[in-house]
């Protein structure tokens, strides 16, 4: 079974997840629970139920799983009007972020059926018979499904994604051929969702020190750009065997993208990069 | 109570890590002919006795080439181990794993190649 | 107000669905692991040559039993499976291969054909013992 791009999904499941037991290796506080079942309204016709992770920083207690059954007849059909149509209808504390509602913005992204996407364009219908929802992976979570994106964007900053140069300006635009326009195509269009970085197992082992895909397509859409001149400072800042070298090619990141980008093959040319000024 | 991008800068890049990376390449382009050169010809010998074996590993090309795969494949494992120690341990074991799996990756290099020459050069 | 603990981590290997690109980089790192531990068999297979012929008769003798054949051919099915995965990273090495089509072809090429080449092998390895 060949997936040609990120947003098909596979025919058949072998395993929904890894065989380990659900709490494995999970601190005390990380620990999820059993949670209630939230019966749908009555007069409900085609009824699905979601499975959501929940967590309230407010009452002291664990995280939990809860079960929404949700009427499908009545709210619109992807998974972000699920959650919007829950907030309305059922328990209006369920927490999440959103915008667009279009997969511009990248607010919404979670972790959905087991693999991360944006939930305003990921069908109901795409979903499984009992799908799950949990927040973004390895992220510390402020409640329900809204994680702490601070040390994302702090590992953002730190490859400085902005124009560096020497040159002083001209007087009209800095000059850029189409074919050099063209290298940027494919790491400007990513909205920081934060899907791939959150679904690389090697930022899960080492979110600290490792800057993970999406923060490295954005350095490599800078080396990339004709118009920078801080190339060389660019890269002596990303040859580090935990900055850059922590990738070791697992490629979970170009699966998940919900725009279809490559942050993986980003990656290769940024480390073809490394060896180019040095031979 | 550091600032987030203080704790992203942390101690600042290393400034080096390329030479690993192009070092497990190197070998690993050296790996696929040596082992494969390595698994045909210990099937080949798997079923003979003592002295044909000898005889075979005397002859110099096996002798440089089982040399060579034991210096490749040593820099390879220890190269790998180090990136696996290097991902899952993060306690202060970190440097003593390192270290120690460096050390076993020299020894038993130095051990094989020793052993090898043993054989090529004993009367 | 009670004492704020420790906001949660959400959950990550716990829960994300396995695909063909995590199973088979973990599977090319097992067998990495596995490798090693076979050179080390390598190593102590030439002492036990350069020992004499008592030592290499021992050795021998273990890699002819049952579960030396076991262990042999789990060997070399991790064998054909990290060189054929190396391969595939190798020419990721070069920028070719990475668009989502292309990595599971390859992913899917690696896992057949360290299958047959395991099976084939076996298969000739005990041709040339007869």
């Amino acid at each position: 079974m060949i997936i040609r791009s990120s947003e098909q999904l596979p025919r058949t499941t072998l395993l929904k997840r890894f065989p380990l037991p659900r709490n494995f290796g999970v601190s005390r506080e990380s620990r999820i629970e059993c949670g209630r079942t939230w019966p749908a309204p009555a007069g409900a016709t085609r009824v699905k139920t979601f499975e959501i992770y929940r967590y309230d920083p407010d009452s002291g207690s664990h995280p939990r799983l809860e079960s929404f059954e949700v009427d499908l007849d009545d709210c619109g059909p992807m998974v972000l009007d699920v959650l919007i149509w829950i907030k309305n209808k059922i328990d209006s504390t369920l927490t999440f972020r959103r915008s667009c509602r279009e997969g511009v913005c990248g607010s919404c992204a979670m972790n959905i059926d087991g693999t991360n996407w944006l939930a305003c364009t990921r069908f109901v219908s795409q979903t499984r018979e009992r799908p799950t929802i949990y927040p973004l992976n390895n992220m510390r979570i402020i409640k329900d499904l809204v994680p702490d994106l601070t040390h994302a964007f702090a590992q953002y900053s730190l490859v400085e994604p902005w124009l560096k140069t020497k040159t002083p300006e001209p007087e009209k635009e800095r000059l850029q051929s189409i074919a050099e326009r063209r290298k940027l195509d494919g790491s400007w269009e990513c909205i920081l969702c934060f899907c791939c970085t959150s679904g690389c197992p090697s930022h899960w082992w080492n979110a600290d020190r490792f800057l993970g895909p999406a923060v490295l397509l954005q350095a490599w859409r800078w080396l990339a750009d004709s118009r920078d001149e801080a190339s060389g400072a660019r890269l002596d800042d990303l040859e580090d065997p935990f900055r850059l070298y922590r990738c070791h090619t697992i490629l979970n990141c170009t699966r998940t993208c919900p725009k279809g980008l490559n942050p993986g093959k980003a990656i290769v040319e940024i480390k073809k990069m490394m060896i180019e000024r040095r031979s | 109570m550091r600032s987030p991008l203080g704790r992203v800068r942390g101690l600042g890049s290393a400034k080096e890590g390329v030479e690993s990376w192009w070092l497990e390449r190197v070998t690993a382009v050296a790996l696929v002919p040596l082992t494969l050169w390595f698994a045909a010809w210990f099937i080949s010998l798997s079923h003979s006795d003592y002295t044909t074996f000898i005889a075979w590993l005397k002859a110099p090309l096996a002798a440089l080439l089982m040399v060579l795969l034991l210096i490749a494949l040593f820099v390879h494992l220890a190269l790998g181990l180090q990136q696996v120690i290097e991902d899952y341990v993060h306690s202060g074991a970190k440097i003593p794993a390192l270290i120690a799996a460096r050390f076993a990756c020299l020894s038993l290099g130095i051990a094989g190649i020793l052993a090898t020459l043993r054989i090529v050069f004993r009367n | 107000m009670p004492q704020r603990s420790a906001r949660p981590l959400s959950p990550h290997l716990q829960i994300y669905r396995p695909q063909l690109t995590s199973v088979l980089s973990f599977a090319h790192r097992v067998t990495g692991i596995s490798l090693g531990i076979f050179a080390v068999a390598l190593v102590a297979y030439l002492l036990a040559a350069a020992a004499g012929p008592q030592p290499y008769a021992l050795a021998q003798a273990l890699a002819r039993s049952w579960l030396g054949h076991v262990v042999l051919l789990g060997g070399i099915f991790c064998y054909f499976l990290h060189l054929c995965g190396g391969i595939r990273h190798l020419f990721w090495d070069t920028g070719r291969g990475l668009e989502l089509r292309a990595i599971y072809a390859s992913g899917w090429t690696v896992v057949i054909a360290s299958t047959v080449l395991t099976v084939s092998t076996w298969v000739v390895s005990s041709m040339v013992a007869r």
